[in-house]
């Protein structure tokens, strides 16, 4: 069984980590080059391939040691102070400066004058770390704090660019370990979705899956036995049903929200709609499937129609009924998804909606995996718990299930209601 | 060639002590009284007669058989009888009233075992009781009586799944029996179980029908078994079901294992033989078209 899941894990890794994909240089430190080989200005956070990377870096070194003067002081001092904020991206990720500082000088100029001093380095190379303390030199020899009017204009040493190697994988096929840095930063509501985070929004899609199968197993069941019981029933209500459920639910979505409105109501009606057709017909099946023989044996013992429905109908499908709610369950999350995206987008649904239009499926795909995971537990919490409720039937019940009912049939009601009856024995003497 | 079988008495010669038995078995009040039924079932190929003019009656604590092959509609009219079909024709007189549907005046074992699964033995035995409106305090220590009358005292809070056939029909019986039925009606109730837990049953039977105040309708069509348990027995002709003779049991009371070979036991044993295979002469046999496949010698048959 563990295989099983396994089995499509280790496929993923595999085409994942497999060496079909190019590296690319993440830019973590950038620069201009005078050479028309780089026209565009390239930022951190930009992709480019290796070999043009280290093209890049040659250009920019040419540049320093083959300094250009400007053509005048201003514009040797505009040059200058573009170097100057070249730092920025870094200072701010290194939160050297907070954001309101990003346009601040005399800030970056003391972020200069620090590095240069040993006293920070946020992971600099040898050579940018040379390159910073040659251009303090010049700076501090004009003026040892920011002053816009003294500063040099004799060109500075640009800084080198850096970057990491990063594999460049398609968009749709994040590897696992970016998914789980996601979804470790999105369940512990550290990522910005919106208003609501995570959990917030799965309570959303909990109330309203539970809210509508409530509903549905309420109004669904009782028919469905009348129809499984009764033959009038049967045909009364059944080939409408049957014709119903080929209608598809979300094409009344907008009926819905004409009815309902936008927020919650039409939601939980979907769900409601998309799985009272199913439901009517399989558990009246499942009803229907009762062996005859029992209601015979009820009948000689004298059971009249009320009581071969309460005493014999209900208990004798409720294994089969419980089977089927199971099943059912699982198609009401099917519609949930549909519905949450009738009127206002919400819950979880919301977020694999919006973040996929953006192509983020690093946060998509862990959505999919709450709800796959969600709907999987309830379902083996649900089949545990037959052998809690149903301890007569003959399939596997697990020794915790059993344990478990045993320890139910020592409070159930029957036999609450027989303690409190029971009267004080008195000893004769 | 054949062999010479053996000299049996005429089935209808009975010891004295057996004829005065049943001339105070016939003294004793009608329990079933069967008039003139009738089932036609309409299929889509026309209408086919199940049971024409079944006429027969039972008295009080009488044990009978019914035979007969199968699809003579045995089943039928047991079912008629327990009130779960209606009769097309005629009437079904118990305690001299007329009945039609189900009541609790006719118990019933079936051959599958119809225990309710999700109730305990002592809860499935108590079904009854509580459907004729008997209180929970009643119901409980009248069920656990007949529990012990069938031998599962110790097994009265398990589920149905947990029991062996043998046991199950047991719960059965005892179930039908709480009700205090006037006659119990049973469906081939052992067919189901191996040879060895059938005699054990057969013999279980026979003492509870002893001990408890019953008169059994007993369907079956196991010659055997019909001659061992019954003080008479009904052959239904097929095609339409009739009655074909009431034959009276000349093996005397009460019934033990050992009277299986007794020259009374296999003259009724034959006689039942003859009414159920009439067409069958001696020295003749069904024949199949059957191609010679291989070259055995005939030192194999």
């Amino acid at each position: 069984m563990t295989c099983s899941f396994l089995l499509p894990l280790a496929l993923w890794c595999l085409i994942a980590y497999l060496p079909v994909w190019k590296s690319e240089i993440r830019i973590s430190l950038s620069s201009d080059a005078n050479n028309s080989d780089f026209p565009t200005v390239y930022v951190p956070g930009d992709h480019m391939e290796e070999a043009r990377f280290d093209a890049f870096r040659a250009a920019v070194r040419q540049d320093n040691t083959d300094p250009q003067a400007a053509e005048t002081a201003a514009a040797g001092r505009r040059a200058n102070k573009r170097i100057l904020r070249g730092i920025t991206p870094l200072a701010l990720a290194e939160n050297w400066i907070t954001p309101e500082q990003e346009k601040d000088y005399a800030a970056l100029y003391t972020v200069w004058q620090r590095i240069a001093l040993g006293e920070l380095s946020g992971g600099l190379s040898q050579e940018n770390l040379g390159i910073v303390s040659e251009n303090w030199a010049d700076m501090s020899a004009v003026s040892p704090s920011y002053n816009s009017r003294n500063f040099p204009s004799e060109p500075l040493l640009k800084l080198i660019p850096e970057g990491k190697s990063e594999v460049k994988r398609p968009l749709f096929l994040p590897a696992p370990h970016e998914i789980i840095a996601r979804a470790s930063e999105d369940f512990r509501g550290q990522s910005e979705l919106g208003d609501l985070n995570v959990w917030g929004r799965y309570l959303v899609s909990i109330r309203t899956i539970a809210g509508g199968f409530l509903l549905v197993c309420l109004v669904g069941v009782p028919i469905a036995l009348l129809c499984g019981t009764f033959s009038f029933f049967s045909r009364l209500i059944e080939p409408f049903v049957d014709f119903f459920r080929y209608m598809p639910a979300p094409a009344f979505g907008t009926l819905l929200i004409a009815l309902f409105g936008i927020y919650d109501a039409p939601k939980l009606a979907l769900v409601f709609l998309g799985t009272l057709p199913q439901l009517i017909l399989m558990v009246a099946n499942t009803t229907r499937m009762l062996d005859t023989s029992l209601l015979d044996a009820a009948q000689t013992l004298g059971a009249n129609r009320k009581q071969l429905v309460t005493r014999v109908v209900i208990p004798g499908i409720l294994p089969n009924l419980h089977n089927d709610i199971r099943i059912l369950l699982g198609w009401a999350w099917t519609w949930l998804i549909i519905a949450e995206l009738l009127g206002v987008k919400a819950g979880l649904t919301e977020i694999i909606d919006t973040q996929g239009r953006r192509f983020h499926f690093d946060h998509v795909y862990p959505i999919i995996l709450l709800i796959g995971l969600t709907g999987f537990l309830t379902d083996q919490f649900l089949a545990w718990f037959r052998g809690v409720i149903f301890p007569y039937t003959e399939q596997g019940i697990s020794a915790s299930a059993r344990s478990a009912a045993r320890v139910l049939s020592k409070v159930s009601p029957l036999r609450l209601k027989r303690a409190l009856r029971a009267k004080p024995v008195t000893v004769a003497t | 060639m054949t062999a010479p079988v053996l000299e049996l008495p005429p089935y209808t010669r009975q010891s004295p002590e057996v004829e005065a038995r049943f001339h105070k078995l016939k003294k004793r009040p009608v329990t079933l009284d069967v008039n003139r039924l009738t089932k036609v079932f309409s299929t889509p190929q026309g209408e086919v007669t199940a049971l024409e003019n079944v006429s027969f009656a039972l008295h009080r604590r009488e044990f009978m058989c019914v035979i007969g092959a199968s699809g003579c509609g045995k089943s039928t009219l047991v079912r008629i009888l327990a009130g779960l079909e209606s009769a097309s024709a005629g009437e079904v007189l118990v305690g001299g009233e007329s009945v039609s549907g189900p009541g609790p005046d006719r118990g019933m074992v079936f051959q599958g075992y119809t225990l309710f699964p999700w109730l305990t033995v002592k809860q499935n035995v108590m079904f009854g009781l509580k459907m004729t409106g008997h209180s929970e305090a009643t119901a409980e220590s009248e069920a656990m009586q007949w529990i012990e009358l069938v031998g599962l005292a110790s097994s009265a809070e398990v589920y149905p799944h947990q029991l062996s056939g043998g046991m199950k029909q047991r719960v059965a019986i005892a179930r039908a029996l709480a009700n205090q039925p006037r006659i119990l009606l049973m469906d081939e109730p052992f067919g189901a179980l191996d040879a060895q837990t059938r005699a054990q049953m057969q013999s279980y039977l026979l003492q509870i029908w002893r001990q408890v105040d019953i008169t059994i309708l007993f369907i079956t069509h196991d010659l055997d078994e019909a001659v061992y348990l019954s003080d008479r027995v009904l052959v239904l002709d097929s095609d339409p079901g009739r009655v074909g003779e009431l034959i009276e049991v000349p093996v005397p009371q009460p019934r033990n294992p050992r009277q299986f070979l007794t020259p009374e036991f296999l003259s009724a044993k034959k006689r039942l033989e003859e009414l159920i295979h009439p067409q069958q002469r001696d020295g003749e046999e069904d024949r199949l078209p059957m191609l010679r496949m291989t070259k055995v010698g005939d030192d194999v048959v």
